[in-house]
């Protein structure tokens, strides 16, 4: 099985929940690298689904990294209290 | 549409709503009102929608908004009297603001040529407390800024919970999916937090359910964030104004207890802080007093303001300068009624649901389809030689009936009432008369009559320059006025109402009428009739609705603006309406608008010409009758003209207008239709036969094929056919030019 490499876009607000669920859903039960270096912004709800699939993927047993996470990325996650979703981001302050 | 762009539209139809309360309370507040929940009504209108407009970032709507809601909050707290002249700038805002939602609904860049004007004056109003440089900074910055404001509030007034500094906040926050919905955005809010405060912010993910159960749109996240620094339970609040019913909050002193009912369904003292909020003037007792009454989702009116705001010392209706001497009766009537409209249209907001326009037009596209679909039943029916008595073509008339109502029933969804565009005038009226020094009443009437939104919707541009018009041309000066015997007070009356299926709006001045001498001169110059020309007084009126006749070098500022009549006309027409003028020396004009209900359904005349079918709109024709040789005059090639009691009228015959026929019916073979097209002219159409009067459903050409000349629109008849709908007035127009080229 080969890794597959899912680059997020630039804006994960509530429009791409929806798509980015989809996209996820059909990548079950393969490993994932999920590429987050052009993200500039992400809200609560793309949170929630990247959560879920985190959590998704630990109960598959299949692989699931986020890599490469832009400033706004790693601060979003921050900010919202899940730096641990993106481990690289816990590094970065939360700033405006 | 995607759902961004939806909630965006719903927010535009909210503004709209929320402009429309923001004037008429002002208007109120004008008329004399001082109802502190008509200036909690404005305040919040304007707060409404600089809150929509900052989950837009909409900025330089956001930059407005803020500075005339500080200003209004001036007034709400007392601190400021709403005299006249003060509600006259806010009156101005108001209209800037409608401007700017009008701009980004439009998606236009540029700024308001008004807007700084304007805010000088709102900061001058209030006195400076505006934080300027909130205008400056990013639009997250709006939420918490008025605050600011708020704690400047007297000492002796402010409950002291309000002012006392915390060492820290802790929140719970959980957004409900419709937080989402709404464009509201979690993590903004949490910034926001983070720029009163400092934040330590924990994430409670553990009901994110795995990835094939997760419903994207829903909400599973909560979070608890402890804010510490300078911050205050309401700063914290405020941050979560906008969201209030869309997540669960719960705001406690860090450390400490929580708040008493903050773990009910919704938090109660972030209602208490709400109530607080819009009464601000109100003792703490008074508070408590509102806890033990029933909890009420909108905040309630003060009980009983410490401060009651001045009542501003002469009220001023519609007028302008010079200030009118005191409020007419009728006015006064009116403006009360409207503020007690503002009141209880939010009592009955419940009982009225938001649907797209789209699938009411579905819908009535459909109930017109099952119209012609039954007219296509009952002609096989008859075609099936069924008795009239039998059962089945009495189920059919039954079901007739029925889809007549259903029809009926649908059109009324998209009827409203023509207020909206009314209520667009009083500030129009005061602009103009301020801008012509000549002092005006506006009189409005029948605002509740009820017409298609279509037709509102093109309605406004007309009317607005109708009422100009009747203010700049129509009205004299007070000097004039005064010399003839008149109050130096002109009066505009606006008013609608049913007549025979068809809506009639009448606008009409106490002017001097029509100067016929002024309009024929000037027509004569302009090339428009030659100077030998007779005309009646009549045919002079309309000449000021032919094309060419007002041009910006003859008309003032406020009417010239590229614009005359015949654009008015011509608008009217493009609605299947007409217009009318009728005027009298000395003493004013009236210009009558007739406009269908409806746009989707026309009651015609269904004719033959040449083997087709085609249907006359029923409105234009005055009557019909059979044409007597001795009537007809030829003037020359295919021109004709019949005599009717007297006076003569082109006779047009369908038939060569449209090109079915090479050769003119001759007269006495055809039934001519009399009409009354353009501005009052009659013609005589000539058809082949009258086949009977129905009702029939508007098929657009435009939409489905392309324009026509001489065809308005399509229509399919019981038998399947599609026949055509005249456009009474081309055909009329287009003959006449031939006439003109064969005389």
């Amino acid at each position: 099985m080969t890794d597959e490499t899912l680059t997020l876009g630039e804006s994960l607000d509530m429009t791409a929940a929806g798509p980015l669920h989809k996209e996820l859903l059909g990548r079950r039960g393969k490993p994932v690298t999920i590429d987050a270096s052009q993200v500039r912004r992400i809200g609560g709800q793309c949170l929630q689904v990247l959560l879920s699939a985190q959590s998704t993927w630990a109960a598959d047993g299949a692989d699931f990294q986020i890599t490469e996470p832009s400033t706004e990325f790693s601060d979003g996650l921050t900010l919202m209290g899940a730096s641990h979703l993106a481990p690289a981001a816990a590094l970065s302050p939360v700033q405006d | 549409m995607d759902p961004l762009a939806a909630i965006l539209e719903t927010f535009f139809q909210e503004c709209e709503e929320q402009l429309a309360e923001l004037e008429s309370g002002l208007l109120a507040m004008e008329g004399g009102d001082t109802d502190p929940e008509i200036v909690n009504a404005v305040f919040r209108a304007v707060h409404s929608i600089k809150g929509g407009a900052g989950a837009f970032s909409l900025e330089a709507l956001i930059r407005f908004a803020h500075v005339f809601e500080t200003a209004l909050d001036e007034v709400r707290s007392g601190r400021m009297s709403p005299t006249s002249d003060v509600l006259k700038t806010m009156l101005r805002a108001a209209d800037v603001l409608a401007d700017l939602v009008r701009a980004a609904q439009a998606k236009e860049e540029g700024e308001h040529p008004n807007a700084a004007a304007l805010v000088e004056e709102l900061k001058a109003l209030s006195g400076g407390a505006v934080d300027t440089s909130g205008s400056e900074e990013d639009w997250g910055d709006f939420e918490f800024t008025p605050s600011v404001v708020a704690f400047d509030a007297p000492a002796d007034a402010a409950p002291v919970e309000e002012v006392e500094i915390q060492p820290g906040v802790k929140v719970t926050f959980k957004p409900r999916g419709d937080l989402y919905a709404k464009a509201n955005e979690a993590a903004i809010l949490l910034r926001e937090l983070g720029r009163i405060g400092t934040i330590e912010v924990e994430l409670d993910a553990h009901e994110v359910p795995p990835l094939q159960d997760l419903d994207p749109e829903a909400a599973y996240l909560s979070w608890t964030i402890n804010v510490t620094g300078d911050v205050t339970e309401d700063s914290v609040r405020e941050v979560f104004e906008w969201v209030d019913g869309d997540c669960e909050l719960k705001v406690e002193p860090l450390g400490g207890a929580p708040a008493p009912g903050a773990d009910a369904g919704f938090d109660l003292s972030a209602l208490l802080a709400r109530v607080q909020d819009d009464t601000p003037a109100a003792p703490p007792a008074a508070i408590e007093l509102e806890l033990e009454a029933p909890l009420a989702l909108e905040p309630a009116p003060a009980p009983e303001p410490v401060a009651p705001a001045p009542v501003a010392p002469a009220p001023v209706v519609a007028a302008a300068p010079p200030p009118a001497p005191a409020l007419p009766p009728a006015a006064a009537n009116e403006h009360a009624a409207d503020g007690q409209g503002a009141g209880s249209r939010k009592a009955e907001a419940g009982a009225t649901i938001r649907v797209d326009l789209d699938r009411v037009d579905r819908l009535i596209d459909l109930v017109g389809e099952l119209v012609i679909n039954q007219a296509v039943l009952a002609q096989r029916v008859m075609e099936a030689g069924l008795a009239r008595a039998s059962a089945v073509a009495m189920g059919l008339d039954e079901l007739e009936q029925l889809t007549r109502e259903i029809q009926d029933s649908v059109m009324a969804i998209r009827a409203q009432p023509v207020k909206s565009v009314f209520q667009r005038m009083p500030r129009l009226v005061r602009e103009v008369a301020a801008m012509t020094g000549k002092p005006v009443r506006l009189v409005t009437e029948g605002e509740g009559t009820e017409v298609d939104k279509t037709v509102i919707e093109r309605l406004a541009d007309p009317l607005t320059h109708m009422i100009r018009n009747a203010i700049d041309h129509g009205l004299e000066s007070p000097e004039k006025r005064a010399a003839a015997g008149k109050p130096a007070e002109g009066v505009v009356k606006l008013s609608a109402a049913h007549r025979s299926g068809r809506i009639v709006i009448e606008v009409s001045d106490d002017g001097g009428g029509i100067n016929r001498e002024r309009v024929k001169s000037i027509a004569i110059e302009k090339n428009l009739i030659s100077a030998e020309a007779t005309l009646s007084d009549e045919e002079i009126d309309n000449l000021i609705f032919m094309p060419g006749f007002s041009t910006a070098s003859e008309v003032s500022d406020i009417s010239g603006r590229g614009v005359g009549m015949d654009v008015v006309r011509r608008s009217i027409q493009a609605l299947g309406g007409r217009i009318t003028i009728t005027s009298r020396p000395g003493k004013g004009s009236t210009f009558t608008m007739s406009l269908p209900l409806t746009l989707a359904v026309l009651d015609g005349m269904v004719v033959s010409v040449e083997g087709q079918t085609l249907v006359a709109p029923i409105t234009a024709i005055i009557e019909t009758l059979q044409p007597k040789s001795e009537d007809v005059h030829s003037l020359g090639g295919h021109a004709r003209v019949i005599s009717i009691r007297g006076g003569f009228v082109p006779l047009i015959d369908v038939g060569m207008a449209l090109g079915y026929r090479r050769e003119p019916l001759p007269a006495t073979q055809g039934v001519a239709l009399l009409i009354e097209g353009e501005g009052g002219s009659r013609a005589a159409l000539l058809c082949d036969a009258i086949q009977g009067q129905r009702q029939v459903v508007i098929k657009s050409l435009e939409a489905n094929y392309r324009q026509v000349p001489g065809v308005a629109a399509a229509t399919i008849l019981g038998d399947g056919r599609v026949a055509l709908i005249l456009d009474i007035d081309t055909i009329v127009t287009v003959s006449r030019g031939d006439m003109r080229k064969a005389g």
